[in-house]
């Protein structure tokens, strides 16, 4: 509890230390005076399998071939839940789209590939992709491993030789996942991968009939990467190009259960955020631009996405989702926004607040993904760049505490949409790139 | 781990108790149920023992509202408790929501959810109302996600499909086609996909369906569904070979 | 064969050895790296022990007064043994002052590392300050300030312990139960509601192991005169609602998830190896088993005998060990190496 008695945790202004006295400080913690490193014993891989390991080894045994981070990517290193390094590129990427935020929150993409071009990074976003069909898997139980395996290793293939429409080397450019339950995904997928062979072979036989094999072999890819880390690691960067202060804005963060819950060895606990004792991503971002991040006591609770809950079990899902995080960030953490960085749980906790006012639960709390809140901050349009007119929840209200002059926004949007209407589309990259085979294709 | 059609049959389960005279099942049927989900290539890396401290159902959202609990559930498995886990896959699986929380908090390594994937995709395999019914709101998603490679496309999302996420689906009025166009990344200027889907990328993902068993999951299910998956690829594949021997042709003119 | 034996570590297993050692007359060096005898009962600050319930500066205190007052025991406080080298019988041992030592035979009783619960972040250890550990709360106990939440200094009303932290859990490559736990923390339970009776104190548990004897002593007396609750639970998450902790639980035998709130969790902290393990390895030429405890090679028969003949080891260098039984033990591995010496050879001399 803070000093004025108001009763918030966590790491927002009133975030107050332990107050151990010196010497109780120093005999409390006496035996981690040597530092020990997180989880110190596992570092030497022993109690805990790096499936990097088995993959090396089966490239090794000429089964499979290793798409590499290569210095091309211009990696950073990161470190994971035990220590272990986890390469992020930063540049020449893939982008492997969601399904779901293209479809209903578009601000989402638009707004990380607005910041690569602000931070001049080279991308690729094309047409030759499918979902991971994992939100259908989960939800519905059609799918099994094979299927899972064999769409995953045809959408990393495809980002593999997808350089060579521009007349580029295959490797050049590196996938980037969108979407948590993809990337939460892949990863549970490509250790079943590596640790069956006749899955190997079913998954084979698949992408030969597709033409997706290298040299014969499968091709893995060395790190699953989501966009978040490639946020987090580039967090510096975008902060200097931050334009607007957000120092009055209390941000409550989310973390997506499939980005960190699901393969916990290969997410990002970075030591200067929260002291690594939470996932880095999104929190890291936010306080290098400056927000003040607060705490709650269901911060690690799921959203109630639930993948056929979405669909089918409504009840459920807008329940959990406003009595468990929303009604909390807003009554506990006085929150002016929650901010995430996974399709499902940005739109569960954006749309199902509307129908909480029919039940007196009317909250009103904004939803955004980290990249859009850093869109806006660098000086992004709130409704072209950042396209936040699909969100529900009202955002008007965060949008004039940051000083930006929403309605002006809004008026410029729409007589955009007039010039949209005659044709005249402004775009983030040039459209010709977005095809790289098959009709409309132009080399 | 494929499905067999002719296995979809045999059970049809009724929400009725399994171990009384009326039990909808023999022995040996349940027994064939929980061999399916004990071979399953996932079962061996997913449940490794449990001591019941409970840690999964204290972390599990669903346990807070429904008659549901992953110790249960791996209780159930762990102890090949036949008649508990016919009578789970009636209703109790279908109620995870698939956050893995369980999975990241047992001290013994477990995945309950991963659990209850194997009994979804076993419940599937056998044709259970339980899983037919789960289906029947999905058919849209599946028909998408299996037709075009997308999952979710703009013009799914409607008032009428959505009445609780409010009357507006954007909060600046115009047509969805034009909102769309607005979207500064050409591969969205779509409304029936979530992304502009190449041709053949689709194609390709019907193949992936057709190899690895999940049409035949999905003929098990749905049957009327099959038939309309199977006659729009089938044209799909049409246009795309029409489209090659274009190519062909134009090739053949320079 | 008069060379003295090198006792490494001056805590109970190698207090143990130095007065069973003195007690016939024989010469120790014991080296410490501490600038204090007593190994973790009294660097740590523990409060009052199992089983005696003697406080642990009495106890443990007493035995560190007639080692060092003893004129057959050489106390190095702040050293360690930076090379080793010999053969059994006679061996040279360098300190890290630069003294050399001639040695017929040492035994390790290097101990362990506490758990560090900044490990396990799930349990708001690191993040809220009223999550503690037990070690803490013994030093708030032995210094005499009385159990309090560290956050303002207010007494609590109602106090969780959490067992198993860092003990019987894969998510962090602890597979090993850590022995004391169960019995230690009844304990504390017991002190807690003896100096604050109108606090609850409650016990989330997995098992309980509180073994042998101390099941009459420590978990049915903790319910029947304390009035101490267990919930058989492994808890989830500790948060906060800004007011109080919240302990995200399942009560499995009432079987509902349920959050619970309150103002100070106590991490009952298990037994690492002891982080210099693999130094100590190294420089002995001895074998860490697969948890990088140090191995003994017998289970039964040779006593303490680690893999190189005239190195023995005792307490909890071996893995988790209560004070009685690692004082036991250090007595034992006193008796090995002045068998070795005796002519007795060991098997593993044998081998050689």
């Amino acid at each position: 509890m803070s000093d004025n008695g108001e009763r918030f945790t966590g790491h927002g202004e009133e975030w107050r230390d332990a107050r151990l006295s010196a010497q109780d400080a120093r005999t409390a913690t006496s035996w981690v005076e040597a530092k020990i490193d997180k989880r110190a014993l596992l570092t030497n891989k022993d109690r805990v399998e790096d499936v990097r390991d088995a993959m090396w080894q089966l490239e090794k045994d000429g089964e499979i071939i290793v798409h590499r981070v290569g210095d091309q990517h211009e990696p950073v290193m990161a470190k994971t839940l035990y220590g272990w390094d986890k390469k992020i590129p930063t540049n020449q990427l893939w982008h492997h789209k969601s399904c779901g935020q293209c479809g209903n929150i578009p601000g989402y993409p638009a707004s990380l590939l607005w910041l690569m071009n602000q931070t001049e990074t080279r991308y690729l976003d094309e047409t030759d992709q499918t979902s991971c069909t994992a939100w259908n898997y989960h939800g519905s139980g059609i799918g099994n491993i094979v299927s899972l395996a064999a769409v995953f290793l045809r959408n990393f293939h495809q980002a593999y030789v997808s350089a060579q429409a521009e007349g580029l080397d295959p490797g050049y450019y590196y996938p980037l996942v969108h979407c948590g339950t993809s990337f939460g995904n892949y990863k549970e997928v490509r250790h079943f991968l590596m640790h069956s062979a006749e899955l190997r072979e079913q998954v084979r036989k698949i992408l030969a009939k597709l033409d997706r094999l290298i040299d014969g072999k499968l091709l893995i890819p060395e790190e699953i990467v989501h966009y978040s880390e490639w946020l987090h690691v580039m967090r510096g960067r975008i902060a200097d190009k931050q334009q607007i202060d957000a120092s009055n804005i209390r941000v409550t963060i989310h973390p997506a259960c499939h980005v960190y819950k699901m393969v916990p060895e290969d997410v990002i606990y970075d030591d200067d955020v929260l002291d690594g004792n939470r996932v880095a991503v999104s929190t890291g971002i936010m306080q290098e631009m400056g927000t003040q991040v607060i705490d709650y006591s269901t911060w690690y609770d799921c959203c109630g996405f639930g993948f056929r809950h979405i669909i089918s079990e409504r009840e459920f899902t807008r329940s959990f989702a406003i009595d468990r995080k929303i009604k909390v960030a807003v009554e506990e953490a006085r929150a002016d926004v929650m901010v995430g960085h996974d399709t499902g749980c940005i739109t569960t906790l954006d749309k199902n607040q509307w129908i909480g006012k029919a039940v007196g639960k009317d909250y009103a709390l904004p939803v955004l993904a980290d990249c859009q809140v850093a869109a806006l901050l660098c000086g992004a349009h709130p409704y072209k760049i950042v396209q936040m007119h699909w969100h529900a929840s009202p955002f008007e209200d965060l949008l004039e505490k940051l000083g930006i002059d929403w309605q002006r926004a809004k008026a410029e949007f729409e007589g955009y949409l007039e010039e949209v209407a005659q044709g005249k589309i402004e775009t983030l990259y040039e459209p010709r790139r977005a095809i790289t085979s098959g009709e409309g294709y132009r080399p | 781990m494929t499905s067999s059609p002719q296995s979809g049959q045999r059970a049809v389960g009724k929400l009725a108790d399994p171990i009384g005279a009326d039990a909808p099942l023999d022995r040996e049927a349940l027994e064939e149920i929980f061999d399916d989900i004990r071979t399953h290539p996932r079962y061996d890396s997913e449940l490794n023992g449990c001591l019941n401290c409970g840690i999964c159902t204290a972390t599990c959202p669903s346990a807070h509202y429904y008659d549901y609990s992953p110790r249960e559930i791996v209780q159930l498995l762990w102890t090949e408790n036949v008649e508990g886990i016919y009578d789970a896959m009636q209703e109790k699986i279908w109620a995870c929501a698939q956050c893995y929380t369980c999975a990241a908090r047992c001290p013994f390594g477990n995945s309950p959810g991963g659990l209850v994937m194997v009994m979804r995709e076993v419940a599937i395999k056998h044709g259970m109302e339980s899983a037919k019914e789960v289906l029947r709101p999905f058919s849209r998603v599946m028909l998408k996600v299996m037709t075009t490679g997308n999952q979710l496309a703009p013009n799914m999302i409607t008032p009428e499909h959505f009445p609780d996420w409010g009357p507006n689906i954007s909060k600046v009025e115009a047509p969805l086609n034009i909102l769309r166009k607005a979207i500064p990344m050409p591969t969205l200027h779509t409304q029936e996909t979530a992304w502009a889907v190449n041709l053949k990328t689709s194609i390709e993902l019907y193949t992936i369906w057709e190899e690895s068993g999940v049409l035949d999951q999905l003929e098990t299910m749905d049957e009327n569904l099959f038939d309309v998956i199977v006659d729009i690829m089938d044209e799909k594949r049409e246009d795309y070979a029409d489209w090659l021997e274009e190519q062909d042709d134009d090739d053949d003119d320079d | 064969m008069t060379d003295p034996i090198l006792i490494v570590g001056g805590g109970p297993a190698g207090l143990g050895a130095a007065q069973a050692l003195s007690a016939i007359g024989r010469k120790s060096i014991l080296v410490e790296k501490e600038a204090e005898l007593g190994g973790a009962p009294i660097i740590s600050g523990y409060a009052k022990l199992v089983p005696s319930g003697e406080w642990a500066k009495d106890a443990i205190g007493g035995m560190v007064q007639r080692v060092a007052g003893s004129d057959l025991v050489d106390v190095r406080l702040g050293a360690r043994v930076t090379e080793f080298a010999g053969t059994p019988g006679s061996f040279n041992a360098t300190l890290s002052s630069g003294e050399q030592c001639q040695v017929s035979s040492a035994i390790l009783a290097t101990g362990f590392t506490h758990f560090d619960s900044i490990n396990k972040p799930e349990w708001g250890f690191g993040t809220h300050p009223d999550v503690v550990t037990t070690v803490q709360v013994e030093q708030m106990m032995s210094s005499g300030k009385g159990v309090y939440c560290p956050s303002d200094g207010r007494v609590p009303d109602r106090v969780a312990i959490l067992l198993c932290v860092g003990s019987r859990d894969r998510q962090i490559g602890r597979e090993w139960c850590s022995k004391i736990c169960c019995t230690v923390s009844a304990n504390i339970a017991m002190e807690i509601r003896e100096l604050l009776p109108d606090c609850s104190v409650y016990i989330y548990y997995m098992d309980i192991r509180t073994y042998g004897q101390y099941e009459t002593e420590y978990y049915w007396r903790s319910q029947e005169e304390f009035r101490v609750k267990y919930i058989k639970s492994r808890v989830a998450e500790v948060t906060s609602d800004g007011n109080r902790l919240l302990i995200k639980g399942e009560d499995t035998l009432v079987k509902r998830p349920i959050a619970i709130p309150f103002d100070l969790v106590v991490h009952a902290i298990g037994m690492d190896p002891n982080l210099e393990n693999a130094t100590i390895a190294e420089t002995f030429g001895v074998d860490l088993q697969k948890e990088g405890n140090i191995a003994q090679q017998f289970s039964y028969g040779g006593i303490g005998l680690t893999s190189r003949a005239g190195v023995y080891v005792a307490g909890a260098a071996v893995g988790p060990e209560t004070i009685d039984d690692s004082i036991a033990q250090g007595q034992a591995a006193a008796m090995a190496a002045l068998g070795m010496d005796g002519g007795m050879v060991a098997p593993s001399a044998a081998a050689e």
